[in-house]
């Protein structure tokens, strides 16, 4: 059994360290008490002796920041066969979020609003008096939780924007009439149907029913409260297909309602596959979010656009226009942007589906792009032992379209299989 | 304004420009004569007025000795007594020889004399850092004497308006002070033929963009726009303004622009702390601005430290490019 090499405690305060250089290459071998990396801390810089012995494996790279007691490298005895860590999933997602996402230090995450100080841009004050918003009542998203003039407008559309554009059942597409249970799937975060048109080509004389997310492509834009608002109408919607047994697709935001449909209806879920699911662990990288719903011209869409994937060729200036073309409604966006202020506040996901993962029961893949900007990878890597996980290589957060003959393969596979 | 002439334009340099516009008011006004060290047979430190000497003789392309203060007091008296003198520094540093003449006599007689005379004088500083003069000879005190009521002070930003602006200074019957940039002296652009003037007191927007405003002066003018094309393909576009005058600061343009944006960068190779960024930002804060303000402003200005000698300090002291676009994408996504 692998031992850990585990980030020490060297003083009281110390809750992190970064790792300046290894004293060990990777796979050599290690005596107890051999000096094997230094590490830096707010306070000092010190080298760390081995507690066993073993051939070093899977160091984490230099430069990382560590919380203390997560693994920073395995010890293998000899003859043992070197096998990939295993992580508990508190210490890998705090892990990745060093590796992966260089958090602004000051978000609002960690900071403790006073109470009779709300901090607010003049602009955001200005809007708030003009509109007869409670400054207090609005959840800011810039630095240290400071409410700017894009919270106060994401506000304004929370509350009802027009009663024929709020209400009303989700639109749902029956795109391709097949044989056997239908697959449902379900987009991302300001995305549409439109993005699974590439999947749909490859998943043959299957049936196939879209549904579009609430404040998504023609689907009706109520305001939301939170994670479980949005997911209650995504279920009636699901409800209202009255077809028995579904396979649900979900990718990213899509993902997570799936999981959450699985959870609450299990006997009408005959196999699950997630595509980059947001839900299992807090880092999302929630300025393209933003970007991408605050963006009014194609050229201020598209550089966002790109971080979407890991070949950037795809996303020419035609893409960025037609895309915006699908986001012409000023109330869609406003309505997305509010979306984005409740459900991925201060740049993380405020609604957690580990728990859900796992009491899947239903055969499940998990399908994720290895250069994923947006929701890290490295999520996926708390799928049950009875999961399949597909990683690609040179994908980005859109496998579906990058990858998209593969994915639908996938699908099919798992559709007709069972994994 | 010469209608005509304005019509027809050509590519020439920044100390080119200052040429014809000094040429134009030596042939057009018998009262304006140019004074400095070495701008006769030499030419200037500079080059900047070149074979004027040889077209209009010693008597109106004066070389005078080195004595800055001296000389300074010559054309401040010249100046009171029906000349219009236009007085050229070797190196805006040396205006410390010559304080006295510029702030306590030029700046102030008009008002200490009831306004029965005034003082038509433009002085013209070789400015600024990037020649590898080092601490004595490279600094951009333009602050200084923004800061001396009587005074008035420009820094062009391109040739057009280096020639706009001597030609309006030499029309203004108070002291204009003119900083132009060394390293914008070789710097060609569109100027046009004739006379003409540039407004003092006016800033001009080189570009508009709604998402950050940049307030530049000087060359930081051209590194600003220089930023703002590569933030336009990460979806920023800025405003870049050339604020032109520092003193009378054109407010109204700062804050036009400011009140679209809601964010504000202001770079300028002056000493950051007391300079003129300072001056910018407290216009927004204490202006209606200021309740359209959706982050901090950004000051870039110059190191609390003298300009080094070594060509990579000395580039480090004052912005460059890569930090206008740090701060600007810092203060577009909220990270300050």
């Amino acid at each position: 059994m692998a031992a850990e090499v585990i980030m020490p405690k060297v003083d009281m305060d110390m809750t992190a360290g970064k790792i300046t250089v290894w004293h060990v290459d990777e796979g050599g071998w290690v005596n107890k008490g051999d000096v094997i990396f230094e590490i830096e801390t707010d306070k000092a810089a010190m080298e760390v002796e081995s507690e066993a012995e073993g051939f070093l494996h899977f160091r984490l790279d230099e430069g990382n920041e560590v919380p203390i007691g997560a693994p920073v490298a395995w010890l293998f005895s000899k003859g043992e066969e070197v096998e990939g860590p295993v992580t508990s999933p508190e210490n890998l997602a705090e892990v990745v979020t060093v590796e992966k996402f260089e958090a602004p230090p000051n978000t609002a995450f960690f900071s403790i609003e006073s109470i009779e100080g709300q901090r607010a841009t003049p602009k955001a004050r200005k809007l708030a008096r003009d509109t007869g918003i409670d400054l207090t009542t609005v959840a800011g998203t810039g630095p240290r939780g400071r409410v700017q003039a894009l919270d106060i407008e994401g506000h304004s559309a929370n509350a009802p924007l027009s009663s024929e554009s709020t209400e009303g059942p989700l639109a749902i597409n029956h795109s391709k009439v097949g044989e056997g249970d239908p697959i449902v799937l379900l987009h991302g975060f300001a995305s549409d149907a439109l993005s699974w048109r590439l999947v749909e080509s490859v998943l043959e004389n299957l049936n196939v029913i879209l549904i579009e997310l609430p404040g998504h492509g023609k689907s009706p834009k109520p305001g939301l409260r939170d994670f479980a608002d949005l997911v209650s109408h995504v279920q009636k919607a699901f409800d209202a297909l009255a077809t028995g047994r579904v396979h649900l697709v979900g990718h990213s935001l899509g993902g997570a309602i799936a999981l959450a449909l699985v959870d609450s209806r299990p006997e009408n879920v005959a196999s699950l596959t997630l595509i980059a699911p947001a839900g299992l662990g807090p880092e999302v990288n929630g300025d393209v979010l933003h970007g991408i719903c605050r963006a009014n011209e194609a050229k201020s869409l598209e550089p966002w656009l790109k971080l979407l994937v890991h070949d950037e060729s795809l996303i020419t200036e035609r893409y960025a226009r037609l895309a915006l073309r699908s986001r012409e409604d000023p109330v869609l966006r406003a309505a997305q942007l509010s979306y984005a202020n409740i459900l991925f506040s201060d740049g993380i996901q405020a609604f957690d589906l580990r728990a859900e993962l796992v009491r899947v029961k239903v055969p499940t893949k998990i399908i994720w792009g290895k250069n994923d900007q947006i929701i890290p990878w490295q999520h996926a890597l708390q799928a049950s032992g009875n999961m399949a996980l597909h990683l690609f290589e040179d994908i980005g957060h859109m496998p579906h379209i990058e990858a998209a003959a593969a994915v639908g393969k996938l699908i099919a596979d798992n559709v007709e299989n069972g994994i | 304004m010469n209608v005509e002439g304005r019509i027809a334009s050509r590519e020439i340099s920044y100390a080119e420009a200052i040429r014809e516009a000094m040429d134009i008011a030596l042939s057009s006004d018998e009262r304006v004569v140019l004074m400095g060290e070495d701008i006769g047979v030499y030419g200037g430190a500079f080059q900047v007025t070149g074979d004027l000497v040889h077209k209009y003789g010693e008597e109106r392309v004066i070389d005078t000795p080195i004595s800055e203060l001296g000389a300074a007091g010559v054309a401040v008296g010249a100046a009171l007594t029906g000349l219009k003198p236009i007085f050229e520094f070797q190196f805006s540093d040396f205006a410390a020889l010559a304080m006295e003449q510029i702030v306590n006599q030029a700046a102030k007689l008009r008002f200490m004399l009831g306004g029965e005379v005034s003082v038509p004088l433009v002085m013209r500083f070789p400015a600024g850092s990037g020649t590898g003069a080092a601490a004595q000879h490279s600094q951009s005190i333009e602050a200084w004497l923004g800061h001396v009521p009587g005074l008035k002070v420009v820094q062009p930003a391109t040739p057009e308006d280096a020639k706009g602006l001597l030609l309006a200074a030499l029309e203004d019957p108070d002291p204009v002070m003119i900083f132009e940039h060394k390293l914008l002296y070789k710097k060609k652009g569109h100027v046009h033929k004739g006379h003409y003037t540039t407004p003092i007191g006016t800033a001009a927007v080189r570009r508009t963009g709604h998402d950050v405003s940049i307030v530049a002066t000087s060359i930081m003018v051209q590194k600003s726009l220089e930023a703002a094309q590569t933030l336009s393909s990460e979806g920023i576009e800025a405003e870049v303004i050339d604020l032109r005058t520092i003193r009378p600061m054109d407010r109204e343009s700062v804050l036009t622009s400011v009140r679209k944006t809601g964010r504000l960068i202001c770079v300028y190779e002056g000493v950051k702390t007391l300079g003129v960024g300072a001056e910018v930002s407290a216009m927004v804060a204490e202006s209606d601005a200021f309740d359209f303000l959706e982050a901090p402003i950004i000051r870039l200005g110059g190191a609390e430290a003298p300009v080094p000698y070594n060509p990579d300090l000395e580039k480090a002291v004052v912005p460059q490019v890569p930090d206008i676009l740090r701060a600007a994408r810092d203060i577009w996504s909220g990270r300050i």
